[in-house]
């Protein structure tokens, strides 16, 4: 994290919280003070229970919902609210039923006022990428719960954003499917080279994707590791086999078992 | 508030009707059939005085008779069913276009709706019946005061069930249009719009009823023709059979106005029987 002057910071969280009040005058804690950056072009990961914060922290990244306090920093620069360079994916595929794919993942494209032929170009070749070549005039109803979740990687990444913030894109797919889509993550990853913010409940999926993975805490969530995944790309899934493999996935489930006891 | 959950396809299970799908249909022929009989039966052999309950044959005599003549002919059901049917048309699109319109700008500005909903809220609690005798003062016994009555009684349904549908867009596709930092307008347009089309259908589909009912309920407080008129004008020389026979009519053109929009609505929202298809098979 203090390396700085080697690769430069495209985001930067400084003590983020996040409260709520419940109808009944309760206050939640949603986020209790969290830091992190991200550098340019890495694949991060965060691990962590249910209802720890992570979706709340993306959200308010992506501009969805405003934080209590605390700031974030885009390119060095305050912001607030959404920001153009950015792309989410969510749990579920949320593509609109009315709209082909190749008009759903021209949608930004539409709300941003981008260039009508060369964002379909980009498209096209985005929908080859991640294997839907051929599939742009089916409507969302006709593709199955995996294609439909890469037709809306492609939604996010029409417009060329800097990072692309994904939110467990996969909890929802079956665990062969799941699989096949983090390989083909990767690949979409090394060929884009966008800066990946990545929320999972799967220890072994934050650890085969990401340069790093940020472990948090039960709620209150807070940061308790932040741990480099050394392993050279492209991955082969057949290293989630490996030892080494093993021992990182091994030590993130500990972390996260002694916090659990540490809190009940 | 009126709502209406939008029709689905009668997909009937297997086990109901295993002897096929004509079963119902035989059994509601039969059941009908069997009805007209006895009606029959019973007004020949008890007595009943015609002007009370006419026979079933007498009924169609009238029809027959009602519908033999030209459009121009006064005494002719066409030429009162054209003017009850532009009345409802003229008076459905008025009524819905203000009544999708009305619901746009209330869901879209808080400001709107905070001036427009006590004027709302007065004119739902009034039975809208009520205001023809206005309209007729306003607008004179032409055309122009029955539209006028379809067309309010069209607004509400609509202007009701589209509010709620544009005021219930589900939660993740916001925040795909958020995420984008879309404009109000862009997110009504691409997302909230769509999203609300099937509850709009249930309200157009109830517009159109009401549509009618506002058409004939002006002709009986006041028009120069009209089924309503037509059918004031064979109470007065106690010509049941007539009367009857006019039901007859609205009852098919009801019933004709209904199927239109059913078909439009399954166009219009393709997607909508396919989505819970899906949903079904893969559960």
């Amino acid at each position: 994290m203090n390396d700085m002057a080697e690769k430069p910071q495209l985001l930067k969280v400084v003590d983020l919280t996040k409260d709520y009040s419940t109808r009944s005058g309760v206050h939640v804690t949603a986020l209790p003070g969290v830091s992190m950056t991200l550098e340019d072009g890495e694949f991060v990961s965060v691990v962590g229970p249910s209802g720890c914060g992570k979706t709340t922290l993306l959200k308010i990244l992506a501009g969805i919902i405003q934080p209590t306090s605390g700031q974030v920093l885009y390119r060095g620069r305050h912001i607030t609210g959404a920001q153009r360079g950015m792309g989410v994916v969510f749990q579920s595929p949320v593509l609109m039923p009315w709209l082909k794919i190749i008009d759903n993942v021209l949608l930004p494209a539409k709300v941003i006022g981008l260039d009508r032929t060369a964002a379909r170009a980009t498209a096209m070749e985005l929908l080859e990428l991640v294997g839907l070549g051929g599939f742009e005039n089916k409507y969302p109803f006709e593709l199955s719960g995996g294609m439909q979740q890469r037709a809306s990687i492609v939604r996010s990444l029409v417009h060329d954003p800097a990072i692309l913030l994904m939110d467990e894109p996969f909890g929802a797919l079956d665990a062969l499917t799941r699989e096949h889509m983090n390989v083909e993550l990767q690949r979409i990853w090394l060929s884009r080279r966008k800066t990946v913010f990545f929320i999972t409940h799967s220890i072994s999926e934050a650890v085969y994707l990401s340069d790093r993975v940020l472990v948090m805490s039960a709620r209150p969530g807070r940061f308790i590791r932040d741990l480099r995944i050394s392993f050279p790309r492209p991955r082969d899934y057949d290293c989630t086999a490996t030892a080494e493999f093993g021992d990182y996935v091994k030590q993130i489930r500990q972390l996260l078992v002694r916090h659990e006891d540490h809190n009940s | 508030m009126i709502t209406q959950s939008a029709p689905t396809p009668a997909r009937r299970p297997k086990t109901r009707f295993d002897d096929g799908p004509y079963l119902p249909l035989v059994l509601g022929t039969i059941s009908v059939v069997l009805c007209l009989l006895v009606w029959q039966l019973a007004v020949s052999w008890i007595g009943v005085p015609h002007y009370v309950l006419p026979e079933p044959l007498g009924v169609f005599h009238a029809l027959v008779d009602g519908l033999s003549g030209s459009v121009s002919d006064r005494g002719s059901f066409w030429y009162h069913l054209l003017d009850t049917f532009k009345t409802t048309a003229f008076g459905f699109l008025i009524g819905s276009a203000i009544g999708i319109a009305l619901a746009a700008l209330m869901s879209q500005s808080v400001y709107f709706h905070g001036i427009v909903f006590p004027y709302v809220v007065v004119l739902q609690s009034l039975p809208k019946i009520a205001i023809a005798p206005l309209f007729i003062i306003w607008f004179g016994y032409q055309i122009e005061s029955k539209i006028a009555m379809a067309a309010t009684l069209t607004v509400f349904p609509v202007l009701l069930n589209s509010l709620q549908g544009l005021t219930t867009t589900d939660s993740d596709r916001l925040e795909v249009m958020m995420a984008l930092k879309a404009t109000r307008w862009q997110t009504f347009w691409h997302v909230k719009l769509p999203s609300a089309l099937p509850l709009i259908f249930a309200g157009l589909n109830l517009g159109i009823v009401y549509a009618q009912l506002g058409a004939i309920v002006a002709e009986f407080v006041g028009a120069q023709k009209g089924m309503g008129v037509m059918m004031l004008q064979l109470q007065s020389v106690s010509d049941t059979a007539g009367v009857f026979a006019v039901l007859v009519v609205l009852a098919t053109t009801g019933y004709l106005l209904i199927t239109l929009m059913r078909t439009i609505h399954r166009h219009v929202i393709f997607w909508e029987n396919t989505a819970s298809k899906s949903k079904t098979q893969s559960g």
